[in-house]
């Protein structure tokens, strides 16, 4: 292997009583494509603010190329060629591709600051040629897709001379083309010697792409591996510090024939085709399908949060038509969105206020007051029902884990005991431990009756949490099956219309 | 263990305490230039000028938290007086004129509400075509003249006494204690509050958030109509040119008091105080004699400190 471009050593971050990173020293080469992994508050995050200068290190040091360098700011990680691709993306919708990627640095002609049109324009252009991509550099970043506008982000930390990229959960929301495209320009920028971090959970990623993974554990580096030299499971075991026994908790299935919700044709234009489907209670029902296939559409309709999609919704036999989600919500349907973020939870609110915010009829005197008592109670019932950490209810959202925030999510609607749970994205961007306590909790909620949808593009999840799955592709249902009549791969090839992988 | 203790004070006087505390260093600064500052008489004034800006402020507390602006306040207010005093003039019941003006101040905050929720325009925009609206309405009615000589006894809500305090001040803390409870202890408080943090979360809450975008311009109609029939009680005369900038002063005595303009944070007693921090400001300002004119000025700067103050989390 190549020269160390980066080292970090002996880094030290708390906040508050947090011990964030204690005592974290690694190293990244030249061309290494490095991954980070570990629970969700295990320090990738923190690791990676500290290398870009969001935030400072209490103690340790930072060597590049040999040297030891301060990064105080953005601006100076930047000046030193630390580039990070956030998930939350730093581009303008209503501006071109090409001006985005020069965006603060644009060729100018000299005395009055005019744009340089063309140069700028050759240069975009040799740069989409480069990494062999067809984004037309006219069309305006609002009008491309989300993995286009992440392939163009890299392009612009490229234009600014970016010598180490650092990537946070790059592909979540990307579709498999998508992915397979962002890590064809990774290889090029490989092959150009530059070295990356590549913070993610998902293992089958970090196999495909990455030479090496530093496991992080309660802010310690718990140990470096060559991904070749490591399975899967050892990397589970490190990450968690125990054994998990089973990644999909498995449960009896009993069969009931009592159908709680059903649609008829239902048709949206352009988005989906004369969809019928069954839901029956304590039934775990999967809906999958690439990105775009139409599943999160099926869920907004269900709980009518659009009201593009036509056709007819039954629910126990008796056909309804709700207006708003407040109608679906009086019915016994909950929603869990797929965005927990902005639109699950309100951030700055304590887990309480979240907790209580669609229930909050149950904590109040005289059918207005608010009662903190009460309010207390419920939420704390709850929260220890779901093993919420921690117990203090007035911490608010924003400092949750992300397996926390989830479980808020879904402990809100479970006040409510519903008859019904949609949830699109379930286990999205939370880590493996949280995973197994978010399956092991649909479980007992199937087992005592509710009938539970889930939209997933993780087929993996879909293969072994569902009792039935159904299969979209480009908003038509090509399949219905038993998910014991079907595996992974070949609802992976379904999704993808490549046959049935038979 | 003293950086924590720091941290702590240093939150509590961001918050309203600080504001108190602001607002107690204010009364003694006027107290020790002026001898007419603290006397009973000139405090009782205070309140009855902190009193229709207060009781406008609270219907704007509503909007804000909820995420919106409502900038027609200042010409609902004079619409109102001004069909207060119309209905009083032909009809002769101050009961009828009044229920009418606050019907005037409804009947705008509905439109206003839903040309935001069902129009779905910006509430900038549609409130600064409404301050046009209302205020025009008031100006073409009247004939640009004021409404004069009205009933004596219609006076009692903007200039009477009951014990020797103002009637409008006991109107306007028994708005603000009704206001209070609802924002502060009911569900129908939180739900507000909720909609100006997270209007996607809200409504995937199954929160019936159209419903309660309207209330709070409904409120801020009534409750600037309410505004409106007290100065035009206070003066006995009907000014199709009153309140004018009031939509401004309020709004600044809102954001003085910790609310964000761009929703979900802000309390009453924060309004309370700045309100009150505002009116002692200009009650002292005229004691002292300083000029109208570098009056604004000195408004304007203690706007932008507290603003600053609040930023450097």
């Amino acid at each position: 292997m190549g020269k160390t471009i980066l080292e970090v050593k002996n880094v030290y971050k708390n906040f508050g009583g947090v011990k964030a990173l204690q005592d974290v020293s690694l190293s990244l080469k030249e061309a290494e494509i490095h991954a980070l992994v570990g629970e969700n508050g295990a320090g990738k995050s923190t690791l990676i603010k500290i290398l870009t200068g969001v935030i400072k290190m209490d103690e340790g040091e930072i060597i590049l190329n040999g040297e030891k360098t301060k990064i105080e700011n953005p601006l100076s990680a930047r000046i030193n060629g630390i580039v990070a691709i956030y998930q939350e993306l730093s581009l303008i919708e209503n501006l071109s591709v090409a001006i985005n990627i020069f965006l603060g640095h644009e060729p100018i002609k000299k005395i009055i600051g005019w744009i340089n049109n063309k140069t700028l324009m050759n240069r975009a252009s040799k740069y989409l040629k480069e990494f062999k991509i067809e984004t037309d550099l006219n069309s305006r970043i609002s009008e491309i897709g989300l993995g286009e506008k992440r392939i163009i982000e890299i392009l612009k930390a490229m234009s600014i001379n970016a010598k180490i990229l650092l990537f946070d959960e790059p592909t979540t929301g990307m579709s498999a083309t998508e992915i397979d495209t962002l890590f064809r320009i990774m290889d090029k920028l490989k092959k150009k010697k530059i070295p990356m971090f590549y913070i993610s959970h998902n293992m089958e990623e970090i196999f495909r792409i990455c030479d090496k993974v530093t496991v992080l554990r309660n802010g310690r580096n718990v140990g470096t591996y060559k991904t070749n030299a490591v399975d899967h499971k050892t990397l589970v075991r490190t990450m968690l510090g125990r054994k998990i026994e089973e990644e999909y908790p498995k449960r009896k299935l009993k069969k009931s024939r009592d159908i709680l919700l059903q649609t008829e044709d239902f048709f949206a234009k352009d988005m989906l085709k004369k969809i019928n489907l069954n839901l029956y209670k304590g039934e775990i029902l999967g809906v999958t399908g690439t990105i775009g296939a139409g599943k999160s559409e099926i869920g907004e309709a269900f709980f009518a949060v659009t009201k593009k999609i036509e056709g007819k919704l039954r629910m126990k036999g008796r056909e309804i038509n709700f207006k708003a989600p407040i109608d679906a919500y009086k019915n016994g349907i909950a929603y869990i969105p797929e965005d927990r973020k902005t639109q699950g939870l309100f951030l700055n609110y304590s887990i309480e206020d979240n907790l209580l915010i669609t229930n909050i009829n149950k904590a109040v005197i005289g059918k207005l007051f608010i009662s903190s008592k009460k309010k207390r109670k419920f939420s704390l019932d709850i929260s220890k029902k779901l093993r919420i950490v921690p117990l203090d209810m007035t911490t608010s959202a924003l400092n949750l884990s992300g397996g926390n925030q989830q479980k808020v999510v879904i402990g809100k609607w479970l006040i409510g005991s519903p008859e019904i749970l949609i949830m699109d994205e379930p286990t999205r961007g939370i880590d493996v431990g949280a995973k197994v306590e978010v399956f092991n909790l649909i479980n007992n909620l199937a087992d005592s009756g509710v009938g539970i949808i889930i939209l997933s593009s993780e087929f993996q999840e879909v293969k072994n949490i569902c009792d039935r799955i159904i299969i979209l592709r480009n908003g038509e249902i090509v399949k219905e099956i038993d998910s014991k009549d079907i595996t992974t791969e070949e609802i992976f090839s379904l999704s993808l219309g490549a046959g049935d992988g038979k | 263990m003293v950086s924590k203790k720091n941290q702590v004070l240093k939150k509590v006087l961001r918050g309203e305490v600080g504001l108190f505390l602001a607002l107690v260093a204010i009364v003694i600064l006027f107290t020790l230039l002026s001898d007419y500052f603290l006397i009973s008489k000139n405090l009782f004034n205070i309140t009855r000028q902190v009193s229709t800006n207060l009781i406008v402020a609270i219907g704007m507390t509503f909007v804000i938290i909820n995420g919106e602006i409502d900038l027609s306040v200042g010409g609902v207010a004079a619409l109102s007086g001004v069909a207060t005093a119309s209905v009083l003039v032909s009809t002769g019941s101050i009961t009828l004129a009044i229920i009418v003006g606050i019907l005037v101040g409804m009947l705008v905050g509905v439109i206003n509400g839903v040309l935001v929720v069902y129009g779905k325009v910006q509430s900038f925009i549609v409130t600064l075509a409404m301050m046009g609206i209302a205020r025009g309405t008031a100006l073409f009615w009247t004939d640009g003249r004021p409404i004069s000589n009205l009933l004596e006894k219609f006076g009692f809500f903007g200039a009477g006494f009951v014990r020797s305090i103002p009637v409008s001040t006991i109107i306007a803390v028994f708005i603000f204690i009704i206001a209070y409870i609802f924002i502060h202890r009911t569900k129908h408080g939180l739900y507000i509050r909720s909609i100006g943090a997270n209007l996607e979360a809200s409504k995937l809450s199954a929160i019936p958030i159209n419903r309660y975008r309207i209330i709070t311009f409904i409120v801020s109609g009534t409750l600037s109509g309410v505004a409106g029939i007290i100065i035009t009680s206070r003066l006995l005369s009907a000014q199709p040119i009153a309140a004018e900038g009031l939509e401004l002063d309020v709004i600044a005595a809102v954001i003085l008091g910790g609310a964000s303009l761009s929703g979900g944070v802000g309390t009453m007693i924060g309004t309370l105080l700045g309100s009150t921090i505002i009116a002692v400001i200009d009650n002292g300002m005229n004691l002292v004699g300083i000029s109208a004119f570098f009056q604004q000025i000195v408004k304007g700067i203690i706007i932008l400190t507290a603003v600053l103050i609040k930023r450097r989390e």
